[in-house]
């Protein structure tokens, strides 16, 4: 008969075996698997790789020059509705699958190059607003005491205010331009990463003090940390996701408000904000930047819905 | 429960000094001479300078500070440098309408959300849920002016001559005109006082107005003109209550306490409403007041879109041409309100949860 | 009507439950029988994942999905349960069998009061006045040996201790005084000192109410203490059913031997624990034979091929004692 002694031995020898060989490359890995096994993560980056395709591959897909204007080159009228061979408009005229904008632009094409402002925004925004928020909050975090509550207080007010209209009154400041739209925008955000990087960081120091108190192993303490860190950094995954979702809907309102990108620039808000006044007379300008903008924050949603789940250690049905 | 208060409301009192604070320097950093902007590139310079002079321009920055943070904290908004009146009754005119505008998103969010995330949540994977899920992920991804603008030209012109028609703009249609209730009513007001103002405020409130005067023609008109910006405005705190009320209510509904509700006999209404969402709600009020946040800033848009006269819009207008005390105060009115509401929306979450509310 | 005291107040036959999940079908419950007197303790036992709990949940129809009863008769005074409608049963619970559970910490509704949640059972089961069920309830506390009911009465489950939390459940199962009580594992997450408490107050209450009770539970000194008769599971079934002294003196079960040969003796001088080598059964994969026969001692001194080749059934070794094992049939396969 086995002796319990041997059992408990035996036991251990199973626990550190699971512990060394699980690194943290594998979490990823099986990450992206469960990721792919559900039906929202799968849609979110056939929408996303859609969108980045037709960005990076805009000069290809578009038929036209985005500010390209029209007038003497076709014959073709201000705010033309679109005219689709395949739907009937006959085949003399020009096709232009989206119509023209009220400067005698293709609209498809100004759609299409909308991409990339509107993807660029929403990755370097949250890039900042990333690097920015979770330094502040690390450091937050760490040295504690009077820099810890400071940090803390600046991030409530900037939370004091409703997001849309601090970005205004930032790019009020600054100037209307993509490059303080933004700014604007990533200061907003902010607070959001610094708050999640301060509560990881604090639930480190203690498991630090803790591990150090128990006088446990310098080999241990390392594997605890490389174990920690990547969990530390699931929930801001997910908030960056979420966060290029809200950035492209928050730069297309400003830009909608005219404070965001300029005309000429082909942007979705913009083409929007444009037109806005026409919406009765010409429908197709309002609705297709909209909906390009939609369907391009859908499918941020829906990958960080995915990464949430797919991320989340009690989720397994 | 009121040493929760007290604390949240001390820390609450920084904060509202850096509201102020941020207010200030934001205001005075937008460039511009608000002289120019206001009275046109071609002012001269004597005319400019008097403007400075008369506006307190040309004192230095902490002496202004300190004038405006003394000034708003006696509620003393000033005078609006682009109409010459005081800020504080272009605030009566206009509050009104962005609160109509984000209490009826707030409402219609809830009382659709919550009951949509019921519903989702207690046919968990079946097809209901799933075409519910859905559609509140794409209402979270609408632009709320995409939709305005779409919505106004489905029912401002599509259904044109239709039962459905809704008008795309403006509060009330062209020729009416609401009665303040203390005209209704006859009494005697003086005008100019803060009481007055206090009147004036709640009668700008034409829905609230028209109900408690039994005006129906102005209350049906005014409800008209509201439904496309609400419904507009509504969507994103909407889909987002649905999808939090689900979550939270699965999560509930797997807890050990619905298997004891059953044991006990309860049949499954009262597993539902007695033990299941008495818990469940409670992490859906805490983002009530985000959701609020989130109503303000897309108040501007919907104004925009529905040429609405309301908060928003006006602060937006203010920016461009550097009215000042139209900036700040606007904005310190709108943090201070979200201040408040956050501050509601947690003491009423430590009241209905016993383990806050007994620490 | 039949007047005999031993018409059981209930039978349980061939109860399978099993688990339709995506790695498999996992049979927890494969064919139990189980029989409770009026008035007795039957104690069930059986270590972790023998499906003594999902036994008890496949009795109250709790059994939630991907779980299914496929298979059995449940008779309680006579009426089969599983053929009850959802609306039914619920009138049944609670009423005539009510049940308690491990952790009592967690099995309280957080935002309702401990009164409340007691006079709740008079609300679904009796219809009387709101007035009525607080003082009904202020009474069961006292029944069980709550100090200052009236007080408690007010006091939320975060408010109490294992022990004070585990009280007012057990006060909320009697409160209509059902026939039969389960009590799965009610003491497993208590303080050892709290443990002998709550089973003293089962133990009184049970004998004053002359109800019924199943006691779920891995300690057998526990069971020792407490029941009348007792069944021991494994790998999803009942492999002996004996009286308590019976068992204790005379166990025929391999498994049920082992199991009592590892329990340390007070002053006893051990230099290793005996411990039971090897795992139970994966319950997606269950073996030919008799479930426990590659972890069984005997086998490997008596060597019956039958053994791992096929089921033993459950049969009688003795008045009142069954046990399901080759070695006592007569003609083992």
């Amino acid at each position: 008969m086995m002796s319990l002694k041997g059992a408990a031995e035996s036991l251990s020898e199973d626990i550190d075996e699971q512990w060394l060989q699980a690194k943290p490359m594998s979490l990823w890995k099986t990450t992206l698997r469960r990721l792919l096994r559900r039906k929202t993560g799968i849609v979110g980056l056939i929408l996303i790789g859609f969108m980045m395709v037709m960005a990076i591959g805009a000069p290809v897909f578009a038929p036209y020059d985005p500010e390209n204007v029209l007038i003497g080159k076709e014959k073709v009228r201000k705010r033309e509705a679109p005219c689709i061979h395949l739907l009937g408009c006959p085949s003399e005229r020009p096709q232009h699958l989206m119509g023209i904008d009220g400067n005698f632009r293709d609209q498809l094409s100004r759609v299409i190059y909308g991409a990339r402002v509107s993807l660029s925004i929403g990755f370097t925004t949250v890039l900042f607003a990333f690097l920015g928020g979770t330094i502040l909050g690390a450091i937050a975090a760490y040295w504690g005491g009077w820099l810890d509550n400071l940090i803390m207080r600046i991030m409530d007010v900037i939370l004091g205010f409703p997001s849309l209209l601090l970005a205004i009154a930032i790019v009020a400041v600054l100037g209307p331009g993509i490059r303080n739209a933004l700014f604007a925008i990533s200061i907003v955000t902010l607070p959001a990463y610094a708050r999640v990087m301060r509560a990881s960081v604090l639930s480190i120091k203690e498991m630090d003090y803790v591990a150090a108190s128990q006088a446990l192993g310098a080999s241990r303490l390392r594997i605890l940390m490389s174990r920690i860190v990547p969990n530390a950094l699931t929930p801001i995954v997910v908030l960056s996701t979420l966060g290029i979702a809200s950035a492209i809907l928050d730069a297309a309102g400003l830009s909608f408000l005219g404070l965001g990108a300029q005309p000429p620039t082909a942007e979705w808000g913009t083409m929007l904000g444009a037109e806005r006044n026409q919406v009765f007379s010409a429908p197709h300008l309002v609705f297709f930047p909209g909906l390009a903008i939609m369907l391009t924050v859908l499918g941020f949603n829906l990958l960080g819905d995915g990464l949430r789940d797919a991320l989340d250690p009690r989720l397994n049905d | 429960m009121l040493q929760y208060i007290i604390r949240r409301l001390l820390v609450a009192i920084p904060v509202l000094f850096g509201i102020l604070l941020v207010t200030f320097v934001l205001a005075r950093m937008i460039p511009g001479d608000p002289c120019k902007a206001i009275l046109g590139e071609k002012a001269t310079v004597e005319v400019c300078e008097r403007f400075t002079r008369e506006h307190g321009l040309d004192k230095p920055i902490p002496w202004q500070f300190a004038v405006y943070a003394k000034d708003i904290l006696r509620a003393d908004f000033g005078e609006s440098i682009r109409f010459s009146r005081p800020v504080s009754q272009i605030l009566v005119e206009r509050l009104p309408m962005t609160i109509e505008l984000a209490m009826g998103g707030l409402i219609l969010a809830i009382l659709i959300g919550v009951p949509l995330g019921i519903i989702s949540a207690m046919r968990h994977n079946t097809g209901t849920d799933v075409a519910t899920m859905i559609v509140a992920n794409i209402g979270i991804s609408m632009p709320v002016f995409w939709l305005g603008l779409m919505l106004a030209y489905l029912f401002a012109l599509v259904l044109k001559g239709t039962p459905f028609w809704l008008p795309p703009s403006g509060r009330l249609s062209a020729g009416l005109v609401s009665i303040p209730f203390y005209e209704a009513w006859q009494w005697q007001v003086t005008a100019g006082t803060t009481w007055t103002k206090f009147l004036e405020f709640i009668a700008n409130h034409f829905v609230f107005n028209a109900l408690i005067t039994g005006n129906w023609k102005i209350l049906k008109d005014a409800l008209q003109h509201l439904v496309l910006p609400v419904l507009a405005l509504c969507t994103i705190p909407m889909a987002i209550i649905a999808r939090m009320t689900r979550s939270s209510l699965l999560e509930v509904l797997g807890r050990d306490y619905i298997r004891t509700a059953r044991a006990k006999g309860a049949g499954e209404r009262r597993v539902l409403v007695g033990h299941a969402l008495r818990n469940a709600l409670l992490p859906v009020v805490t983002i009530l007041g985000l959701q609020m946040g989130g109503l303000l800033s897309g108040a501007v848009l919907t104004e925009t879109v529905f040429g609405l006269a309301g908060v928003g819009r006006m602060l937006f207008e203010a920016i461009t041409a550097r009215d000042y005390p139209i900036i700040q105060a606007f904005t310190v009115v709108i943090a201070v309100s979200y201040m408040l509401i956050n501050l509601v929306v947690d003491v009423s979450y430590a009241f209905l949860d016993p383990k806050v509310r007994l620490d | 009507m039949n007047t005999a005291t031993d018409a059981p107040v209930l039978s349980v036959t061939g109860l399978k439950t099993w688990f339709h999940t995506r790695d498999g079908i996992a049979k927890s419950v494969d064919g139990v029988d189980l029989e409770v007197q009026p008035g007795k303790v039957l104690g069930v036992v059986g270590e972790s994942g023998c499906g003594k709990s999902v036994t008890a949940l496949s009795i109250m129809r709790l059994i939630p999905p991907p779980g299914r009863i496929e298979n059995g008769q449940v008779l309680f005074k006579g009426e089969d349960l599983l053929s009850l409608s959802p609306t039914e049963m619920a009138k049944l619970r609670g009423e005539h069998i009510s049940m308690i559970f491990q952790d009592p910490g967690s099995s309280l509704n957080p935002v309702v009061t401990a009164g409340n949640q007691i006079a709740e059972m008079y609300e679904i089961h009796r219809q009387t006045a709101a007035r009525a069920n607080q003082d009904k309830a202020i009474e069961m506390l006292e029944k069980v040996g709550i100090p200052d009911p009236g007080q408690r009465a007010s006091a939320y489950p975060h408010e109490l201790s294992g022990g004070m939390a585990q009280r007012v459940m057990i006060a909320m199962a009697l409160a209509c005084e059902p026939q039969l009580l389960i009590a799965d594992e009610p003491t497993t997450a208590l303080d050892v000192t709290i443990q002998s408490q709550i089973l003293e107050l089962i133990r009184e209450l049970q004998e004053q109410t002359r109800t019924a009770v199943i006691l779920i539970t891995h300690d057998l000194g526990v069971v020792a203490q407490m029941a009348d008769r007792i069944a021991v599971m494994y790998a999803g079934e009942v492999v002996e059913e004996s009286d308590v002294t019976n068992l204790f003196d005379e166990p025929r079960h391999p498994y049920t031997r082992q199991l009592l040969k590892s329990i340390p003796v007070l002053g006893a001088n051990q230099d290793d624990l005996a411990v039971i080598p090897g795992r139970v059964p994966s319950l997606v994969d269950l073996p030919g034979g008799c479930r426990f026969a590659a972890r069984c001692e005997a086998r490997t001194e008596v060597g019956l091929a039958a053994c791992t080749e096929s089921r033993p059934p459950l049969e009688a070794v003795g008045t009142g004692h069954k046990a399901r094992c080759w070695m006592y049939l007569d003609n083992p396969p």
